[in-house]
């Protein structure tokens, strides 16, 4: 990073602290995870876990970078994931239908951004809860398109007659979007639009003063998010070959935000770490439960319970997340 | 659409607008006294109601004592709760509160639902006025919607005197007004944090009681909560008599949007409607009339 970069901290900020640490740390879990579940299981959950950190990107543009809370970001997976299912199913090929994803997924954060023209802090946080909640319910009542809460089965990808229907594939696209899509972040966050994001999640009064436009930081977090979230949206619709609404809703936008904060909402890294935690800690949790004598019933609530219950362990013990470790 | 029917459904809609009403202040109680943004007050409404219902069915206690008994469980419950766990995130970030009391709900919400006889069926608290209906000059009016009227404006009438005559009451006002005056006045601010929790609890428990003649008792009936921030949002946010009244309001709103407006729609106007106020007027309805930002 150049000199100019210093101050406020610049875009250190955003790197992981410990990178080889981190990749060593990686590498073993990768290992273990394929010794322990197989490659197959192994890889498809590694395409998971690559399209979750696609969309824990977009919240740590919008949530750590510019420091404004989101409740709407699971809205704007549903967008693209939609637009991808609908465009896939009447034989768009991919390229085109992943653009039209990730600009669908833009331009919901662009029209759930208007509001923090006026508002901030919680008002605006409020007013994306209302956004998310009009777009489910949307999905729901739109049945001539979307067939409503029955939802719509999703032709695996298809790019140019090579069909991503093996786990292999799948890892594949997800890491090859995943770096795309890290390398856009990197370098959103080291320009002058990442210095500006940084300066109104600070203070929106002062970095006004510096010059900076305030609403267009924000508008940008959220279309530059959005976007990222589409193209989660999209490649998760493929993954797991169904959507329906109720995958969308309120649930997601908070598992989304948890994601971010568990990984560290400060740090690119925290996305990967996030979504390493998120799809390992359900399958882990109904292991556990599996274990617990048959007589105990209701294991969906367990499972529920004990997730909450890792959430407030790592909210009170890691308030920086697992990346934000300085 | 006769007057009759006109009437019934306004009823009803006040009858759930004091819901959605008392679940809207014992958010805002919380978030103006202590700052933390709940997102667990549906499920405290839910273990509430679920508290009443088993000290009546499995202890045996008589209806009205387990309502008092299980009002105040959820208050001890919130106090220890404030003491314990979140007493630690105080502080500005919304962030940090909202995900751990989401995380708290989600435990709640999961350990009563581990509990097969609560998920397994349905319940219904059996309140001495439930499924009788009064006749007022020619329109059927259910008596569960009247109780839950008369119960909500007896309650803000107690919270109102509590509010201004009782040394507790003025303690927590200060505290929300300004917590560094307020503590250099003698007024302990962690012991205020605890008294909001408290209430905010027991208020939540108290709506679940209420709501439960309305719909079933089961594990999800804390989604009612949703819409309890369109009715704080509609009440300018930091306003308790605004958080009651903006969820009469929107209770009235719906009824009546169920009535005109297509199928589903009833489920978005709350939505709409809180977002064309945020746009409207930032502060709430009442700030909006007396022209403060």
């Amino acid at each position: 990073m150049s000199p100019a970069d210093g101050g406020m901290d610049g875009a250190r900020d955003t790197r992981s602290p410990r990178p080889f640490a981190a990749a060593a740390a990686l590498a073993v879990l990768a290992a273990l995870a394929v010794w322990a579940l197989g490659a197959d299981y192994a890889l498809a959950q590694a395409a998971f876990v690559a399209t979750w950190a696609i969309a824990g990107l977009g919240v740590i543009l919008v949530v750590g970078q510019c420091g404004q809370v989101s409740l709407g970001q699971g809205a704007l997976l549903g967008l693209g994931a939609y637009a991808q299912a609908l465009l896939a199913l009447r034989g768009v090929p991919a390229p085109l239908s992943l653009a039209a994803a990730v600009a669908l997924g833009a331009a919901g954060g662009w029209l759930a951004s208007l509001p923090a023209r006026r508002l901030g802090g919680l008002y605006f946080a409020m007013s994306t809860l209302a956004f998310a909640l009009v777009v489910e319910e949307a999905l729901v009542r739109w049945e001539s398109l979307t067939r409503g809460a029955a939802g719509l089965a999703v032709p695996p990808l298809a790019l140019a007659g090579w069909v991503a229907d093996t786990s292999f594939a799948q890892a594949l696209v997800g890491g090859v979007a995943l770096a795309l899509a890290w390398f856009a972040c990197r370098r959103w966050v080291a320009s002058r639009l990442g210095r500006a994001w940084r300066a109104v999640r600070e203070d929106e009064v002062a970095a006004a003063a510096a010059g900076i436009d305030v609403a267009r930081a924000k508008t940008l977090a959220f279309v530059l998010g959005g976007g990222l979230s589409g193209l989660a949206g999209a490649l998760y619709a493929h993954w797991i070959g169904f959507v329906s609404p109720e995958q969308f809703g309120l649930m997601l936008s908070f598992e989304l935000l948890m994601l971010a904060f568990i990984g560290g909402a400060r740090h690119l890294a925290g996305a990967l770490w996030g979504a390493l935690v998120v799809v390992a800690l359900p399958q882990g949790v109904s292991l556990a439960v599996e274990r617990l004598p048959p007589g105990l019933a209701g294991a969906a609530g367990i499972e529920t319970a004990l997730f909450g219950a890792v959430l407030v362990i790592l909210v009170l013990l890691r308030p920086g997340g697992l990346a934000g470790s300085r | 659409m006769s007057a009759q029917t006109l009437i019934q459904v306004f009823a009803s809609g006040v009858a759930t607008g004091c819901v959605y009403g008392l679940v809207a202040l014992s958010f805002v109680l919380i978030y103006k006294a202590t700052g933390a943004v709940s997102f667990m007050q549906g499920e405290l409404l839910m273990l509430g109601a679920f508290a009443v219902l088993a000290l009546h069915e499995a202890a045996g206690l008589p209806l009205a004592a387990a309502v008092v008994l299980g009002v105040a469980a959820l208050a001890a419950f919130g106090a220890m709760l404030e003491r314990t766990v979140l007493r630690r995130t105080l502080g500005p970030g919304h962030l940090t509160a909202l995900l751990l009391t989401f995380g708290l709900g989600m435990v709640i919400r999961g350990a009563v639902g581990a509990v097969p006889a609560a998920s397994h069926a349905m319940h219904r608290l059996p309140l001495p006025f439930a499924g009788a209906s009064v006749q007022l000059g020619g329109a059927t009016l259910a008596a569960e919607h009247l109780a839950v009227i008369a119960a909500t404006a007896l309650l803000a009438g107690a919270l109102t005197l509590f509010f201004r005559r009782t040394r507790a009451g003025l303690a927590l006002r200060a505290c929300s007004e300004n917590a560094a005056v307020a503590a250099l006045m003698g007024v302990s601010v962690p012991r205020m944090h605890t008294l909001a929790w408290a209430l905010g609890a027991g208020l939540a428990a108290v709506a679940g009681v209420l709501l439960a003649p309305v719909t079933f008792v089961h594990p999800n009936m804390g989604l009612v909560a949703l819409k309890a921030f369109p009715a704080a949002v509609l009440g300018g946010m930091t306003s308790l008599p605004g958080a009651l009244a903006g969820g009469v309001f929107l209770g009235v709103v719906e009824a009546l949007a169920g009535l005109a407006l297509p199928e589903g729609a009833k489920d978005v106007v709350p939505y709409l409607l809180m977002l064309a106020v945020l746009l409207l007027f930032p502060g709430g309805f009442a700030a909006g009339l007396r022209g403060r930002p």
